[in-house]
């Protein structure tokens, strides 16, 4: 990651794993820097999003920007205006989790004149085992829309290829496959794998040629 | 066979469709179950389909009775209060048997209720929500891989029966990831819909009413109408038990809560608890074999539900007083954990006696 920028945009198709990555990068980022936001910008799902696990984010000094209480699970397009204090306020690096496909990313577009002039790299969140993005020309048509309705620039792919706790090697390594294809097609780096950190052992061999970040699942169910 | 896919449950439930031949959905958004009217909005037109965004819950499930009546596969989809609002055209649709299916992916009730998850619709799926003496088969999937077996189950007994048929999860179900796989199931021959408005030519007239002015010929629609339920209570049970062989105390749970309740009864077992599970699948037929083989030898039954107690009766009915049943209910929202389940167990079985 020698490419750092302040302000990181985790964009991707809708249930691409976007949430996860967030709550990870955000983790990383506080062990170097001590001013850390993530803003929760999901205005598309009604469960399994970041505010969820705010306790544990307050725990490790990370500013949780969503809803808050009643709000929190109001099922309304909610989106904070404090995201705009962390955009400007250069002593904060800052993530934002959007949320998925075009229409989750419409959120983000109101921050396009705030962010066009910032330090910042937008994401694209690619986990081929999706529907509609498990082909380099999926990926590029999401893309499209997205950058269509945010006004902003994708700067790099994430491969994050999985399919829940049935993860193989194979499937990471042929996810990496279709994302290289993509930014090919695309002219985007990859610009790293994430992968559970159940599936380190396996995933070894990959590891030792391409850049991988392993990440801890928070969005768990209640029988897991 | 294509490879696994990884998606959630709205998704699964919608793409379940298409592969159950349905081409057609008339549906107005409501949370949690959005997710699958997105989806359809963009896949039924890729296989000929068509997605209407009806204005309403009302005209979505009038749609539905327009669509049946030519012959085509149909579903609606909506969550909780949305589904009351169909209640007159269920009704409809039972009374002048035509086959299909809703969707209810359950959320926090009465009124407004809320955004997360609950099974407080049991009653209205189960005991007939709309008007008249009907019965609608209702199936319950745990896991998004069951939602796809489930999905044709759904479709080929909505035809074969002539029935609207009900697919019932909650919303946790809906919003939750698997990894599912899609496998060609040989579509079943239930011979040609010979009752269809498809237009006359020349020969009989076809109409699909359900109104019959004559009370002597209502009651002997009644009485068909009976026949089948009767039929399709012989035929159409569903359930899944897991370790209530040896059980003395079996948790009763349907739907992700069931999931939650294994852990439970794992426990238990770790700590020398006999404990099992019987999950009903088809919650209307409701299961009397898994109760009928256990209720003579176990000490007790816990119904576990995310409502304050609706499928319980359901257990006490087939119980039938031979062996106490308890319950244990979280609502508005609010999901049992397995230790609160593990408590109650512990607790029935004496607890520190």
């Amino acid at each position: 990651m020698a490419d750092d920028p302040r302000i990181k945009i985790i964009i991707g198709h809708f249930g691409s794993g976007k949430t996860e990555i967030s709550i990870n990068l955000s983790l990383f980022v506080k062990e170097q820097h001590a001013k850390v936001a993530l803003s929760d910008l999901d205005v598309i799902n009604p469960y399994f999003r970041s505010r969820e696990v705010r306790s544990h984010l307050e725990k490790f000094g990370i500013e949780l920007i969503a809803p808050q209480g009643k709000i929190a699970t109001a099922d309304l397009p909610y989106v904070s205006g404090e995201l705009n204090r962390v955009i400007i306020d250069s002593e904060y690096k800052v993530i934002i989790d959007v949320g998925g496909d075009k229409d989750g990313a419409v959120a983000l577009g109101q921050f396009y004149n705030q962010l066009k002039n910032q330090d910042y790299q937008m994401y694209f969140v690619v986990n081929t085992k999706r529907p509609y993005v498990s082909t380099a020309e999926g990926i590029k048509e999401t893309i499209k829309q997205i950058e269509l309705v945010t006004r902003l620039k994708t700067s790099a792919l994430i491969n994050n290829t999985n399919l829940g706790m049935e993860t193989t090697a194979d499937d990471v390594i042929r996810g990496f496959e279709i994302t290289s294809e993509a930014s090919r097609l695309l002219n985007l780096p990859v610009l790293y794998t994430t992968v559970s950190s159940h599936l380190q052992e396996e995933t070894k061999a990959f590891a030792s040629i391409h850049d991988v970040i392993y990440i801890e699942r928070f969005m768990k169910l209640p029988w897991e | 066979m294509m490879a696994k896919v990884l998606m959630k449950g709205n998704e699964v439930i919608a793409e379940a469709a298409v592969h159950a031949g349905c081409r057609y959905l008339f549906s107005y958004p409501i949370t949690p179950q959005s997710e699958l009217v997105a989806y359809m909005a963009k896949r039924l037109p890729e296989v000929g389909g068509l997605f209407l965004q009806a204005e309403s819950e009302i005209a979505a499930i009038n749609m539905v009775y327009g669509a049946s009546s030519a012959g085509a596969r149909v579903m609606t989809s909506s969550s909780s209060p949305g589904i009351s609002l169909k209640q007159e055209g269920i009704s409809y649709l039972a009374g002048s048997e035509l086959p299909a299916v809703i969707v209810n992916v359950m959320r926090g009730g009465p009124g407004l209720g809320g955004i997360q998850p609950g099974q407080a619709d049991y009653f209205q799926a189960t005991k007939g929500g709309g008007h008249g003496d009907y019965h609608a088969p209702v199936l319950a999937p745990a896991t998004l891989q069951e939602i796809v077996d489930l999905m044709q189950d759904a479709f080929d007994i909505a035809d074969r029966y002539r029935t609207p048929v009900y697919l019932l999860g909650d919303g946790m179900l809906g919003q939750m990831m698997e990894p599912v796989e899609f496998k060609e199931r040989a579509q079943m021959d239930l011979g040609p819909k010979d009752w269809a408005t498809t237009a006359t030519r020349g020969d009989e007239r076809k109409v699909t009413n359900s109104l019959f002015l004559d009370p002597q010929e209502l009651e002997e629609h009644n009485h068909r109408l009976q026949a089948k339920y009767k039929s399709i209570m012989e035929n159409e049970v569903r359930y899944d038990t897991y370790l209530t062989d040896d059980a003395d105390y079996i948790v009763v749970a349907f739907g992700t809560v069931s999931r939650i309740a294994r852990n439970a009864i794992k426990k238990a077992r770790d700590n020398g608890l006999k404990a099992g599970l019987i999950r009903p699948v088809s919650l209307w037929p409701f299961p009397e074999k898994p109760f009928i083989d256990t209720r003579d030898k176990v000490k007790a039954y816990l119904t576990v539900e995310m409502n304050a107690g609706q499928m319980v009766e359901d257990v006490r009915l087939q119980v039938e007083g031979r062996s106490p049943v308890y319950f244990y209910g979280r609502t508005g929202g609010m999901i049992p954990n397995s230790d609160e389940i593990y408590a109650q167990i512990f607790a029935i079985a004496g607890g520190d006696e």
